[in-house]
Parts: C-alpha cells; structure tokens; sequence
C-alpha cells in the first residue's frame, strides 16, 4: 500500500491518542446529555469539540449533530481573537455569534482553555441548543425579524468564569433576557462541567504519555484526517458540477423561488465549492451567515466518505467561495434564526445532488424539510398556571436510493440524531393534545426507488390563553425533489383548524399566529425524492407499498402507472392488472412530457375545474401552488419546472 | 443419588453446562454443540451429556438465545398491533433516530409488525387519565373478527396514555379473549405502565412477537425435561439478572429477548464477591466480542435503555452489559491514511484467525498472542495446532507499512487492542464517575484471561481475577441467580408537593404484585426481598438517577440527600439549592435461592510439580523473548505463588503473568493477579 501518512510518533501511540481525544469528546457529549435542561439539547441538538491551542479542531463527536459540523473551530478563534493573552487557567468562554462562526442564537459554545504547565494547549468546547434565548417570540424564531435583534441575545465571545470565578453578574445580565433564566443556567452548569470533565481526561493523557507526544498527536490527528480524504479525492475522476436549489421566497416580495447556486469541482486531491450566483440576502429567517453555510458543505460532502473522523485536516481539504450579502453569507444584521430550515438544508441537499454524480453507488434524492413548530403560551388546565412552550419538530421522509428506497419517518439531514418526541411526554407539559402521528400515503416522491414516507402530526389545543404559534421550516413551494428520473414528494405547510370552516393554511414558515382554545392544527412533513423513473419502478413492489397503505390504489396508477385491483382488503388481496399497466405506463409515457409544458392558466383551469388534482399539479404537471390561495405560482412554476426538466425528465428514456 | 443443580447457558455455537453437587459440593462443567434448529435438543443433550438422571436434579436454570435469534432473523408469529386512532405508525417512526449518523445507506432494521398489520381503534384517554373517549365495544368485536380471517397468532394492545390509565386496554384485551381464545393477548398497561409511546409499546410489541415463539420452546423443554424425570420448576434467565419460571415467561417473553447475555455478569459478581471485591468490572471475552458489566457496592449496574436491534428498545430494566467488537478472532488492519487499527470485524468462527488454518487471512489477536508465544503450538489439549506460518504471513502488511519484525508487530496489534478495550471499560467506569483503583477486574471467555493483565495496568486496577472455569462464566451465572422481577411506575410531580403517604401507598401497590408473582413462583415469604428504588432529577433536567430508599418510607429527606450525593458522584456536580423532582417508582423483587457452598480446594500439590515446562515469551517490559514457565492451572495448589512472567494454561484459557505481576490461588481455585509493587502495599483484598 502506498503510505498516505507516517506518524512521527508509532503507530501504536498515534492510534491510542487518536481514539481518547474521540472517547474524551463523547465522554463530554455523554454528560451533557444527562445533564443538560434544555430539551433541544437532551433530544440531541449539541456537539463537542477539542480544539488545539490556535483553535483548530482536533477531534468533533461521533454523535454530533450535523449543523454544527466544521462550525467549532471558528468561535474557539474568535476568543482566541478577542481575548489573546488575556486567557488564563480557570476561564470559560461564551460566544453563540452568528457572525463570528456561530451558526444561530440558540447554539450556545461553552468554552473552556486548558492549560499545562502554564502554557494554553487546547480548548474545550461544548456547544448545546438552547430553548430560548429572547426575542420577539417564544423560542427565539421569528420570522417577521428583519434583523437580528428581534431574535434574541447576541453574544460575542464573552469571559463568563475568569480564572476559576464565577461572573454571575455577566451571566445574569445574558439570561435575564432569555424566557425561563432558571433553565439557562442549567444548562450554562452543565455545558461547563462537561468541559471540565474533559479537561481532566486531557490532562492524564498529558502525565501518561507527555505533552510534546499530546501535542503532536493534536496536529497529526488532523494531518492524518486530511491525507486519507486526499487520498481518497485522488480516486475520484476531476470534473466540475452544478445545481441549483430553492428557498420558497423572499415574502415581502411574493412569487418567486429563491435560488442557491452550488458548483462543485474535484481538482486532483480537493474540493473546490463556489456558490456564485446565488441570490442576495432576503428579508425573513432562511439566510445563513458564513459558517453555517460551510457547515452545511462540510456535512453534505462528509455524507459521502461516512467513515472518515471529522477535524480540521478534513475542513482544509474543501474550499468554499461564499458571496457575500447573500443568503448563504448573510452580512450583520440580517436575520438568520431559521438558517436551519434555510439555506442549511438547500446546500446539504444540493451536496447531496452532486456528489450522487460523482458516486452513484451512495446516490442519494431530496430528503425532507427540517420543520419545527413552536407555540408558546399560558397553560390553564387545572393545576397548571405557567408559561408553556410546545416545541415540536418532525421526522420525514429521506430522499431515494440507487438501489434501494428512500428512508421512512427519519429525522432530518441536518441532524440525523435528534430524536423526535414523545406526545404523552409533550401532553403532560403542555396543554396541547396529539391528535395523530402518523404516515401519510403516497407522501414519498415516486421513483424507481421511492423516497421515504413523511409523517403528518396534528394537535388540538385545550386550556391555553394568550398564546401563539410559529413554524419554521421551508418547501412548501421549492418541493423536497427527485433525481434520475424521480419525482417530487409533497409540499411542507401547516393548516389552522384543517376540514372546518375556519380552515386557513399558515404556510412553511410563520410566527405570532394567535390561536386560542379548542383550534385544532396539523402539519405534514415531506417524504423523500424519488431516484430514477417510476415507471420502471417494479409492479410487484408498488403491490406490496398498496398493501402497506404506503402508496394509494388511485396514486399507484397515477404515478407508477401500475394498475392494481382490490379483491378482499381484509386478508390484504390485491392483484396487479397485468395488462392495463402496460397500457397506463405508455399512456403516461407518451404525454409526460407534455403535460409539463402545459401553459399555467390551462393548470389552473384543471384544477379548478377538479380534473386534476393537488398532487397531480405538482407531479404530472411540474407547477406550484399556493395552498392558501389554490393559485399557481407563475415565477415558481418556471423556475420549479426548469430544476424538473434536469433533474427527471433528462433521465427517462422517453 | 445425591441432588444436583443443573445450569445450561446456550450460546450461539456452543452450550455450557455447570453441575453443583449439592450433597459433597463437588461442581462439573461441560460443552456440547448447540442445535439452532432444535434448541431444545441441544438444552437435553447438555444435560444428558453429564450423566445425571432428571429425578437427580433438583434445580434445572437456564439462559437462552431463542429470543434474540427470533428477534433478529424475524422468524416471529403473525403479529397484530391495536393502537389508538391515529398512532399505528409510532413503531415505525419511533425517535427518528439511527445508530450510523452518518451513512446513510445504512438503515434502522424494520419494525417487528408491518404497517399492514398494525391497527387503530377510536378511543381517547388524557395525560391525567380521563377517559376522553371510551372503547367502542363493537369496532374492538369487528376488528377481532378481521384479526381472525387474517389468521394473527398474537396481538399486542398498546394505547395513548395507558400508562396512567389501563381500563381501555383491559376492555380491549377483555373482548379480545372472548372473541379469540387461543390468540396471545399482552397489553402494555400490564406489562409496562411506563410514560413515552414508543419505548411502551416497543416493550409490549417484543413480548407480543416472542410471546408465542419462547412460550412453544419452553412448553417443548419442559415435556422433555419432564421425560426425563425432572419434576422441578424449568427457571429462565432473563436480562434483569434473575430468572422467573416457566409459567411466568410468556407473561414478560421480552425479558427473555436477551436471556444469556446477563450470565456472565452474575458470574462475575459471584466471583469477585467470593474473593472479597464488592465493586467488580466484569469482561468476558470471546472469539468475536467482548461483553462488560460493572458492579458497585455489591450491585451490577442497571439499564433501561437496551436493545436487540437499533430502534426498538425494551424498557424492562436489565443488568448494563456493554458489548465492544474485540475478541480473540478481532482482525488488525491498515487504514486508507496508514493508521493501524484493531477490530471491529473478525475473523470469526470460520476461517477464524490464520493461525488455524481454515483459510482466515488474519492477523487477529489470536494470532499475535500465538506468535509472541502466549498461546501454546497445540490447544484443546493437543486437538488443535496452530499454524506459524499463517500467522507469520498475516503480519507481514504492518511489518511492511510500519517497518517492523513479525514480533513488533504482533505486539503492536496487542497493544492497539488493549487501548481499544480500555476505552470500552473506561466508558463504563471512568465515564460513569467510578474510580477503577477501587476495582477488582474478572475475566471470563477464552481470551479474557490474556489480556486482563494489561487492562488492568493501563486502567489502574488493582487486581484481577480469573475464574476457575473462564470458559464457562455463563453457565455459572444461570446456576447462581434468584428470582427477580421488577415493578415499575412512572409517578412524576415536584418532591415538595409529594405526600410521602401517597408514594408509600403506591409502593406497598406495587409490592403486592410483586409478591404475588413470587408466590406463584413458589417462594416463601421469608426468601422474599423488596428494594423500593426512585426516580428523581432536579426540576427541569430530562435524565433521572435511580437511588435506593427505606422501607417502609417515613421521609422523603433522605432521598434528596441520596440524589445530590449520586449526582455528584456521576456526574463532578450536585446543585442542592435546585428543587428536585421524582420520575418514577420501582420495585425490585427478589425470591432468593440458597446459594450452592463451593467447596473449598485442599492444598494438596505444589507449584513446582504444576510446572509443565519453559518457552520463549515476548514481553516488551522484560526486553522481548525471556524464558518463561509454563504452567498447568489444574495442577496448581491452593496459595501458590507465581512471579510474573509466566503462563498458565487450561483447557480452555491461558492466562498471561506479565512479568510486574504477582498470580495466587485462593481456596476456590480463583487466581488473583496483581502488580507486585502494590500488592506489596495494601495486600490481597479490599
């Protein structure tokens, strides 16, 4: 074998120090788990970090959350920055400033120097997601915010324990402009304890193996990270690739997808991304400021080479070019709580796209929206007088694959650890009662491999008083798609009091809508993309999906073209009609192409006229629609239909 | 004929069996094939093979795989689920979670039940227990009538909220039993009463599958075991540590999904607590994997967060055992970046290591002790004989990359793979807020006992000890257990608006179903213990800690003094000013059985005449190959004294003396293995 990399140290010292600086991280994330009072963080919305003394990670959690990914070194740099030579054994640092390598308020770095001998030789960081950190609204997600200041505390990197002192009049003064400071503080105790812990667990390894040996299994721990992914990138042929993906809208501008360009080139043994051409800052939640933007590149590419560690040594081999004052490197003080549901996910996704290219073998379709509602309020059930927040995300579907189908009911992309509630837990806390958590049929995008199903979870309010609801998520007109060949799935969105007269459709993304007592909600998440054709998709397993109530009988015809009979439901009989499905996958294949070309006013008419339906707007037709108004959206549908013609209908052969 | 208690452990090749005496205290241990498709066949022959006629015994324990391998091959009874309208796919989104956050082509496995079977009935109750909305007598008789023509074997009833109020479930259950008798009914307020819907009813939907399927096997075992002319009680090891009778198994078939794994944990409890230790890392260590428990002040650590497969957990508490990919068959490789690794994957049973033969490719552990001279040329008592060459070639692609000889290489395996097990056990000690210096280490397994040493250097812990039979600890431990059940309650409310007479009176419930499973089991009211253990966290926090308090229960002050201390001691912080909450409530029951008396060994041999002969042994500290005795365990007196380096060989196992470390027997055969500069110090025992 060739070498890629030699130790300076043996083997055997490299590899023992390699894997306790990953076991003293996860040992951090561990306690903090156990620990922590934000229940953002105890359903896994953390990470950890070991930095080396100028900030570089040397080690990031196995189990972290992927939004937070390449993002640790950057604030362990903004202290170093600010501070310098002011930093002493027994400090702890605060910094959850977007615009210094955070990724939004929420996300709270604790971090802690360590010191040997007097000198700095490494930073713990633990980074947790607050529940609340102020602002305009429950939860600190605004999407009415033109800037920052409406979403919470900002803070800079800020001493919050100076050599082993508690700053409680600092601290004080950051979480009395958080709702509930009590649990703040928390989890401010146990993001701090957990670094300490680490630190302790650093500093034997130091008296077992000496700090010069530490200290060069820091740096080659990262050289050795990068030489395995350039050896790696080296296998791989060179080219240049490009896609682009879509924000929904700008709302005070109306129509109109938002797009983020993602062009990516292997040049010999990296990575360049540039994503040039992508649209300016807009004027709600969705933008990302430049770290998180190189998070979601970061952990679009690391989807791909699964196996290898994540440090430093990985983030030098991917350079990015990052407009500035744009969505993807928004510019203080524009908003970013949402990024999350925003860009985040659209360059994760895009990622995903192009590298399916480059190793169809790990190919991988749209997955989900990353979506979570807040209602925040008074709980007036008997025995109960609080503030309450109900603070729900959903699981979904994930996008198809090259051999097989997409996953159902995960949790997002942009945390595949973060673990979705339980309501019996949720109905205790708050006044707010499940009323389903269940599949939706046909919610995965059609395909020759089907993208997973999406969930819809509805609840009814009860004794509440003066309370509201926001959502943050994104899709319900930029729908989660399909690639080689595949179709979308369903469009995110939210419904007040769905099936009454008072049935009104919030959107994807919304804050401070007012509700009151018994008004009843329910939202959908998407399902995945489909990959490849679906009219190549197997009859026999579009029969098992009809079994399982995965994919309709009307659908099952619609989409795959294969007709199917039910003969006795009960003892789950259904037969395939052989001969119809030939005839209904060439009838589709004879007019597909046209029916994505027909003119958007004869689509509306369609519609209207019940002709066609909601999920044939969008699959057959290629058009978006606005839910709360059932008009098709003209700009949307264009630039909708422009991604269908390169991403599906390039690949079917007729 | 005296009377004998029988214990057999089946695993998935072999099956152990451990034979106590009861009259002259003599003990017995043997190994048979085990017979995957008949598993009960292989459970007869083990005990046929010992020679022991069924009316001889007077306990038959035993630990079984027929769970786990049901689970994990989906070869389960069809299988219906009723839920409340609106919830039938929560076991298939559950957390949403994976265990590879990262691949993602690599998926979660598929539910046990299929959406096509899964199904809903509209009824409602609420967090505090109202009935929103009552069952529907007639949807619940017509959707019986459905589950018939579709032909379900067992239905598992799992509803919204039952935890709090079960009465919609024993109306579900009710009707069920009238309208389908021969069909398997469990419903989760009965099995269960615990908050969250998805552990709930995953728990419930693991009892419904295995309900049937360990029920038959069991139902088989016993008319043979009865042919045999055993008339006793047929005692099932489950995850909990205890075992429960026959009968008792259908009811909680999903304690049983994981009956064997707790065996070797209870073994090691029982040694260290025989040679003094009260706290004990146990690590058994086999060709493919090594299990590990831990047990403090007399107590193996407990878990409510376990799992046969990913996703689907089962909320029964069970004894911590945390399985790490390092055995003897653990292979050594070169990563893409040139970094030298050790397992997860192994050469398994077949090719098994190079060193055997059979084709394996190596180089495993097996390979590397072989070549550093640690393991002997032939094995099994000259039935096996290993291959030098093979091994030699195996180790010639780190040779290459590293530039080594064969003999550095071979160490540096070793030593990979011991850092890569003190990891494992520093997570379950260190990580856990447990000092290991105040640990005794037992090893079980075929390969426990040639690494312990070193483990237990690089941890910091005192002493090891090797069993006398390492090869058999699982089988020991199902000779060992009492019975055991566990009552739990979720019961959440801040601790200063608890009325400690209303926690008492739901203990002293809980208590009574306790007892009167114990007295179906048969167990007298003396040989009943009741530990009442609570849940408590501070206000605010999501994890909860688990203390012990009194019975009966006068005060609750004690306990908030107990919660701080074990908060401190787990986690480096306690915050007294903070209001704590309690969680939930649990009774763990246990019926005891007399322990059998080991005989002590008399002392009778010597040392020198245990002296087999010499060989060259790689010990890096002594400056490479040194000479070194080779010793036969058998032959080996009670209080010998050996000096490191040395090595003892067993039919079974080998023990590796490094050269700092000082081995005794005591009377039960037991060796203790300590570093001789602290031995020196503070003597043989804690």
């Amino acid at each position: 074998m060739e070498k890629v990399f030699e130790s300076k140290l043996d083997p055997v010292t490299f590899e023992v120090l390699k894997n306790s600086f990953i076991n003293l991280v996860d040992q951090m994330s561990e306690q903090i788990l156990r620990t922590c009072y934000s229940f953002v963080i105890y359903n896994r919305d953390f990470s950890s970090a070991l930095c080396d003394a100028e900030g570089n990670t040397v080690m990031q959690g196995t189990q972290d959350i992927a939004v937070h990914v390449g993002t640790l070194h950057l604030t362990a740099k903004a202290v170093i920055e600010d501070f310098q030579d002011d930093i002493h054994p027994g400090d702890v640092f605060l910094v959850n400033d977007p615009y210094r390598g955070g990724t939004h308020f929420n996300d709270v770095r604790v971090i802690r120097p360590v010191f040997y001998e007097g000198r700095l030789i490494a930073f713990m960081q633990s980074n947790g997601h607050w529940s609340d950190m102020g602002g305009s609204v429950p939860g600190s997600f605004d999407v009415g915010a033109k800037d920052i200041y409406g979403e919470g505390v900002r803070i800079p990197p800020v001493r919050v324990w100076s050599k082993g002192e508690y700053l409680a009049d600092t601290v004080n003064l950051l979480v009395s402009n958080m709702r509930v400071p009590e649990e703040r503080l928390g989890d401010l105790r146990a993001q701090a304890e957990a670094t300490k812990v680490a630190e302790e667990e650093l500093m034997r390894l130091v008296r077992k193996y000496g700090i010069d040996t530490v200290l060069t299994a820091f740096e080659e721990s990262q050289d050795y990270v990068e030489r395995l992914t350039r050896a790696r990138l080296k296998e791989l042929p060179n080219g240049t690739f490009e896609t682009v993906d879509y924000l929904d809208m700008d709302p005070e501008r109306g129509d109109g997808l938002i797009p983020i360009n993602v062009k990516m080139t292997i040049d010999d043994d990296k990575i360049l991304y540039d994503l040039d051409g992508t649209h300016s800052t807009i004027s709600c939640f969705l933008n990302a400021s430049y770290g998180a933007s190189l998070s979601g590149l970061y952990a679009g590419t690391k989807t791909f080479f699964p196996d290898i560690p994540l440090n430093s040594g990985f983030y030098r081999v991917i350079e990015a070019h990052l407009p500035e004052d744009t969505v993807v490197n928004a510019k203080w003080p524009a908003p970013v709580a949402g990024f999350c549901s925003g860009a985040y996910e659209k360059i994760m996704n895009a990622c995903f796209e192009l590298w399916s290219y480059v190793m169809p073998e790990r190919a991988l379709a749209c997955s989900f929206n990353l979506e979570y509602l807040l209602i925040g309020g008074w709980d007036r059930r008997s025995h109960y007088d609080n503030f309450f927040m109900w603070y729900d995300w959903m699981a979904g579907g994930h996008g198809g694959r090259v051999d097989r189908d997409g996953a159902n009911t995960m949790s997002p992309v942009f945390g595949a650890g973060l673990s979705v509630q339980p309501c019996e837990g949720q109905e205790r806390l708050t006044p707010v009662i499940t009323s389903k958590h269940e599949i939706i049929t046909d919610s995965g995008g059609p395909g020759e491999y089907r993208g997973g199903c999406g969930v819809e979870k509805g609840g009814l309010l009860t004794n509440i008083s003066d309370t509201v609801m926001s959502v943050c998520c994104d899709r319900s007109r930029s729908v989660t798609w399909g690639i080689y060949g595949g179709l979308p799935s369903i469009p995110h969105g939210n419904w007040l009091n769905p099936g009454t007269e008072k049935e009104q459709f919030l959107g994807a993304f919304f804050s401070n809508v007012k509700v009151k007592e018994g008004d009843t909600f329910t939202r959908p998440s998407a399902g995945g993309g489909g990959l490849g054709d679906p009219l190549k998709r197997s009859p026999e397993a579009v029969l098992e999906d009809v079994i399982d109530e995965y994919v309709s009988i009307e659908r099952a015809k619609k989409d795959y073209g294969v007709v199917i009979k039910e003969i006795d439901a009960d003892i789950d009989h259904y037969e395939i009609d052989e001969q119809k499905t030939v005839e209904t996958r060439e009838y589709i294949r004879r007019n597909r192409k046209k029916w994505l070309q027909t003119d958007i006013a004869e689509v509306q008419r369609l519609y209207d006229e019940g002709i066609i339906d909601r999920l044939d707007v969008l699959r057959q037709y290629g058009a978006i629609m606005d839910d709360a108004t059932n008009k098709v959206l003209k700009t949307s549908t264009e630039q909708f239909r422009e991604s269908l013609l390169k991403r599906s209908v390039a690949h079917w052969d007729s | 004929m005296s009377k004998h208690r029988v214990a057999v452990d089946v695993g998935g090749t072999f099956t152990d069996v451990f034979v106590f005496n009861e009259e002259t205290k003599e003990t017995f241990v043997g190994k048979t094939s085990s017979t995957p498709s008949n598993p009960e066949n292989g459970v007869i022959h083990s005990v046929e093979a010992t020679n022991i006629r069924g009316e001889d015994i007077s306990i038959l324990s035993h630990g079984t795989t027929v769970g786990t391998n049901a689970l994990i091959e989906r070869k389960l009874p069809k299988t219906a689920l009723i839920t409340t309208k609106g919830f039938r796919d929560v076991p298939e989104i559950r957390r949403g979670t994976k265990l590879d956050l990262w691949d993602a082509y690599k998926d979660v496995a598929p539910p046990y039940i299929k959406r096509r079977d899964r199904f809903e009935i509209d009824e409602r109750i609420d967090y505090a227990g109202h009935v929103l909305k009552p069952v529907d007598e007639r949807e619940v008789r017509k959707l019986a009538k459905k589950l018939k023509k579709r032909g379900v074997e067992s239905i598992a009833v799992c509803l919204i909220n039952a935890y709090v109020n079960g009465k919609n479930e024993s109306v579900v259950k009710q009707i069920l039993q009238e309208e389908l008798p021969n069909v398997y009914v469990s419903a989760s307020s009965e099995i269960l009463p615990e908050i969250f819907e998805h552990e709930r009813m995953s728990t419930t939907i693991i009892n419904t599958v295995l309900g049937p399927t360990v029920g038959n096997y069991i139902q088989l075992l016993e008319n043979k075991v009865e042919d045999m002319g055993y008339d006793g009680d047929l005692l099932v090891l489950h995850s909990g540590g205890g075992v429960m009778t026959s009968e008792t198994v259908p009811r909680y078939a999903s304690r049983i999904a994981s009956s064997g794994i707790a065996a070797g944990a209870i073994a090691s409890k029982h040694i260290a607590e025989l040679c003094g230790f009260k706290n004990a890392i146990g690590l058994d260590m086999g060709g493919t994997s090594a299990d590990i428990s831990l047990m403090y002040e007399g107590n193996l650590r407990i878990t409510t967060d376990w799992y046969i497969e990913y996703g689907y957990p089962i909320g029964f508490p069970s004894i911590e055992i945390m399985t790490i990919g390092a055995g003897g068959g653990s292979l050594a490789w070169v990563d893409e970046g040139g970094s030298l690794r050790n397992g997860p994957q192994s050469a398994g049973a077949e090719p098994g290591p190079a060193c055997y033969g059979a084709g394996g490719l190596g180089p495993t552990n097996t390979d590397a002790n072989f070549i550093l001279g640690r393991l002997n040329e032939t094995l099994l008592d000259g039935k096996m004989k290993l291959d030098r060459e093979a091994a030699l070639k195996s180790l010639q692609p780190i040779c290459e990359q590293f530039g080594y000889d064969e003999y550095e290489a071979a160490h540096a395996v070793l030593q990979v793979a011991h850092a890569n097990m003190s990891d494992a056990l520093r997570l379950i000690s260190v990580r856990r807020g447990y000092d290991p210096r105040d640990f005794a280490l037992v090893a079980f397994g075929g390969a426990g006992a040639l690494h312990s040493a070193y483990l237990a250097k690089e941890m910091d812990i005192p002493h090891v000890i090797i069993p006398a039979n390492p090869g058999v600890g699982g089988a020991l431990g199902c000779l060992l257990v009492d019975f055991r059940h566990d009552i739990t309650q979720t019961f959440v409310a801040n601790i200063k608006d608890v009325d400690v007479k209303e926690v008492e009176e739901k203990y002293i419930n809980m208590e009574r179903e306790a007892i009167a499973l114990l007295e179906k089991e048969g167990i007298a009211h003396e040989h009943m213990h009741l530990i009442r253990h609570l849940e408590m966290r501070y206000g605010g926090q999501w994890r909860s800690l688990a203390i012990t308090v009194d019975r009966p229960l006068r005060s609750l002050d004690d306990a908030i003094e107990k919660f701080h201390e074990e908060h401190k001691r787990a986690y480096a912080f306690s915050d007294p000013h903070k209001e704590v909450e309690i969680y939930g409530l649990r009774i763990e029951a246990i019926g005891t059985v007399p322990k059998p008396q080991f005989p002590k060994a008399d002392r009778h041999g010597s040392v020198e005449k245990a002296l087999k002969n010499y060989r060259e042994v790689y010990f890096e500290e002594a400056g490479g190959f040194t000479r070194t005795p080779i010793y036969n365990r058998s032959d080996l007196p009670v209080d010998a004294e050996i000096r490191g380096p040395a090595i003892v060989e067993q039919l079974d196992a080998t023990v590796v003396i490094p050269p700092e470390f000082i081995a005794t027997v005591d009377e039960y055969k037991n060796m203790i293995l300590s570093l001789a500069d602290r031995r020196d110090t503070d003597g043989k025992s804690i």
